[in-house]
C-alpha cells in the first residue's frame, strides 16, 4: 500500500534518512523501532509528505505521490496521522476538531459531518467527551479524540508518531487498547513506539533503525528474540532489560 | 476498550447532552453583548458623575460657575464639532491600521523572502519615526505632488494623506502585535491541520487566526486605545477635532481676556470625552476578547 523507495533526507548538513526503503502491506501493523535521532520521526512524515524527500520516491497504491503534480493535502487525506503531542486544535471541541477536516477539507455539511464525528468519537469511547475543550481533558482522552479526527477522514492507512510517549503512565492503557482495536478490525497502521509490549503482540512486522538506515525487520519474535544485527541485539537488550 | 481505565479530573464546563456545539457560542455571544451594555452604561454613568462633581465645585464657589454656564452654547457647539471630527479620524484610522497591520503582521511570518523584507522594512520605517513627522511628511509630500492641479481639493487630499499617516505608523505598531500572536501558536497545530490535508488558506482561516487573536487582543486593545488620543496630533494639520478645539478655545478666551477657571473646564471635559471614547472602545474589546475565550484556557476576565 505505502511504498518507501531509497529515501534521503538531509536538515541542513544533517544527513537524516539515508537510503531508507520499505513496504507497508495492506491491513498490516507495521512497528518501527530504534533510538532516538535514529530518523524514525522523520520517515512517517516523509510518509504523508509533511516532509518531502530530498531524494527517493513514495508510492501510495502504486502512485508517485512525492510529484509536483501531486496536491500534499489530497496525499495527507489518504495517509492520517498521531502525533506524540496530540496536537488537538485547542480553541475547538472534542467534536469540532473531528469535525473541522470533514467540513474544510472534505465538503460534507455540518449534519452529516457531525454524524460522523460523533459515530468517531464513540469508537474511541469518548461520546460523552463530544463538547469538552482538549484543555479539559486528559492527555490519553486528547490522543484518542486525535485518533478520532484522523479516522474520521477515512485514511487508507495511520501513521503513528510515539503516541503514548507524551502520556503519564495511567493513560497510556487506554490509547493503546484504541490502537489495538483498529488494528484487530484490519487498519493499516505504521507505528512508532517504545511500547514493546504493543509491538510484541500487535505489530505484525517490527523494523529497527538506527542512523538514518533500516538495520532489520521481522517478526516481532525475529526482532525481540532471534536479533540477527549487532546493533539490534543491543537496542533489544537495552529496551527489554 | 480501555474507557474504564480513564480518570476523569477535569469537570466539564458544559453538559454534553446539547445536540449541536453552535448553542453555547451562541449563550455566550447574548451573555457578552448583555456585559457589553451593562460596561457601556457604566462607563456613561461615571462621565456623568464626573460632570455633574465639577459643577458642583463651581456651585460651591471654587471657580465662577455662572460665568463657565454663560459661555455653555458656543463651547458646546465648539466641543460637539471637535467631538465628531475625532470620532470621524478614529473610523478612517483604526480600521486602515488595524489593516495594515494585520496584512503586514502575517507578512512577517512568511516564508517568502521578499514578504518578510517588505514588510520588515515597513514596520521599521513607520515605527521609527514620530507620528507627527510621518502626519507633516505626508501632508507636504502631497501637497508638493497635487499642488497646481485644480480638479482635486487639495485640502481634503492633504488631510487624507495625514489619516493615513497614522494609520500606518499604528499599523506598524500592530503588525508587530499579529506577528506575536500568530508565533505564539504552536507548530504542532499548524503540522496538524496539514495532516489532515488542510489547505494553508484554511489553515489561516481556522486554525490560525482564532488561536492567534486570544493571545493579541489584549495588546491591541492598549494600541487601539493609544491611537485614538494620537487623533489629536491631526490638529498640526487643521483636523478640526477635540484637541484643535480646545486649543482654540484656550486662545479665544486668552484673547479676551478670560478666565483661567473656563480654561480649566473646557480641558476637564475634552479628557473626559476622550477617556468616554476610549472606555468605550476598550470594553468593546474585552467583550470580543470574551468570544475567544476557550474554556480550560482562561485567565480570570475582568
Amino acid at each position: 500500500m505505502i511504498s518507501v523507495r531509497n529515501v534521503h533526507k538531509w536538515f541542513g548538513e544533517l544527513h537524516v534518512l539515508k537510503g531508507v526503503s520499505l513496504d507497508v502491506k495492506k491491513g498490516e501493523a507495521l512497528v518501527i523501532i530504534g533510538p532516538s535521532g535514529s530518523g524514525k520521526s522523520t520517515l512517517l512524515r516523509c510518509m504523508n509528505l509533511l516532509v518531502s524527500p530530498d531524494e527517493g520516491d513514495i508510492l501510495i497504491d502504486g502512485v508517485r505521490v512525492n510529484d509536483p503534480k501531486i496536491r500534499p493535502e489530497w496525499v495527507r487525506q489518504q495517509v492520517g496521522m498521531v502525533f506524540q503531542s496530540f496536537n488537538l486544535f485547542t480553541h475547538l471541541t472534542a467534536l469540532q476538531n473531528v469535525v473541522i477536516g470533514l467540513t474544510k477539507v472534505k465538503r460534507l455539511s455540518s449534519t452529516e459531518a457531525e454524524r460522523i464525528a460523533r459515530f468517531e468519537l464513540e469508537r474511541v469511547g469518548l461520546a460523552d467527551k463530544a463538547d469538552a475543550y482538549p484543555a479539559q481533558l486528559s492527555g490519553g482522552q486528547q490522543q484518542r479524540v486525535a485518533i478520532g479526527r484522523a479516522l474520521a477522514l477515512n485514511p487508507k492507512a495511520v501513521l503513528f508518531d510515539e503516541p503514548t510517549s507524551a502520556l503519564d503512565p495511567e493513560y497510556i492503557r487506554e490509547v493503546l487498547d484504541v490502537m489495538t482495536k483498529l488494528a484487530n478490525e484490519g487498519m493499516t497502521m505504521v507505528v512508532v513506539t517504545h511500547e514493546m509490549g504493543f509491538a510484541q503482540n500487535v505489530g505484525d512486522r517490527v523494523l529497527f533503525m538506527a542512523d538514518g538506515i533500516v538495520v532489520e525487520e521481522g517478526t516481532p519474535e525475529e526482532i525481540f528474540e532471534r536479533p540477527q544485527q549487532d546493533r539490534t541485539k543491543t537496542f533489544v537488550g537495552t529496551i527489554l532489560g | 476498550m480501555g474507557t474504564g481505565g480513564t480518570k476523569d479530573t477535569t469537570p466539564l464546563v458544559r453538559s454534553s447532552s446539547g445536540g449541536s456545539e453552535k448553542a453555547p457560542t451562541l449563550q455566550e455571544r447574548i451573555t457578552a453583548s448583555k456585559g457589553l451594555i451593562l460596561r457601556i452604561a457604566f462607563g456613561g454613568i461615571a462621565t456623568v458623575v464626573a460632570v455633574f462633581l465639577l459643577y458642583l465645585a463651581g456651585y460651591v464657589g471654587l471657580y465662577d460657575l455662572d460665568y463657565a454656564l454663560s459661555l455653555l452654547p458656543p463651547r458646546g457647539r465648539a466641543l460637539t464639532t471637535g467631538l465628531l471630527a475625532t470620532l470621524g479620524f478614529m473610523t478612517v484610522v483604526m480600521p486602515l491600521g488595524f489593516g495594515l497591520g494585520f496584512f503586514f503582521g502575517w507578512a512577517r511570518t512568511s516564508k517568502v523572502w521578499l514578504g518578510r523584507a517588505v514588510a520588515t522594512t515597513y514596520v521599521e520605517l513607520f515605527r521609527g519615526m514620530p507620528p507627527i513627522v510621518l502626519i507633516a511628511f505626508a501632508v507636504l509630500i502631497t501637497i508638493v505632488v497635487f499642488r497646481g492641479n485644480d480638479r482635486i481639493d487639495l485640502f481634503a487630499f492633504a488631510s487624507l494623506a495625514g489619516v493615513v499617516a497614522l494609520a500606518a505608523h499604528s499599523g506598524a505598531y500592530q503588525a508587530e502585535i499579529i506577528r506575536a500572536g500568530i508565533l505564539s501558536v504552536p507548530t504542532g497545530q499548524t503540522e496538524a491541520a496539514e495532516a489532515i490535508g488542510m489547505s494553508k488558506a484554511t489553515i489561516l482561516r481556522h486554525v490560525t487566526l482564532p488561536q492567534m487573536f486570544r493571545v493579541s487582543l489584549p495588546a491591541l486593545g492598549n494600541e487601539f486605545a493609544s491611537l485614538i488620543k494620537d487623533t489629536s496630533l491631526l490638529s498640526t494639520i487643521g483636523g478640526l477635532e477635540l484637541t484643535f478645539q480646545g486649543k482654540n478655545l484656550s486662545a479665544v478666551l486668552a484673547v479676551g481676556g478670560g478666565n483661567l477657571d473656563l480654561v480649566i473646564i473646557i480641558w476637564v471635559e475634552i479628557a473626559l470625552l476622550y477617556f468616554l471614547i476610549t472606555f468605550v472602545v476598550s470594553r468593546t474589546l474585552q467583550a470580543v476578547e470574551r468570544r475567544f475565550r476557550v474554556p480550560g484556557l482562561e485567565a480570570a476576565q475582568l
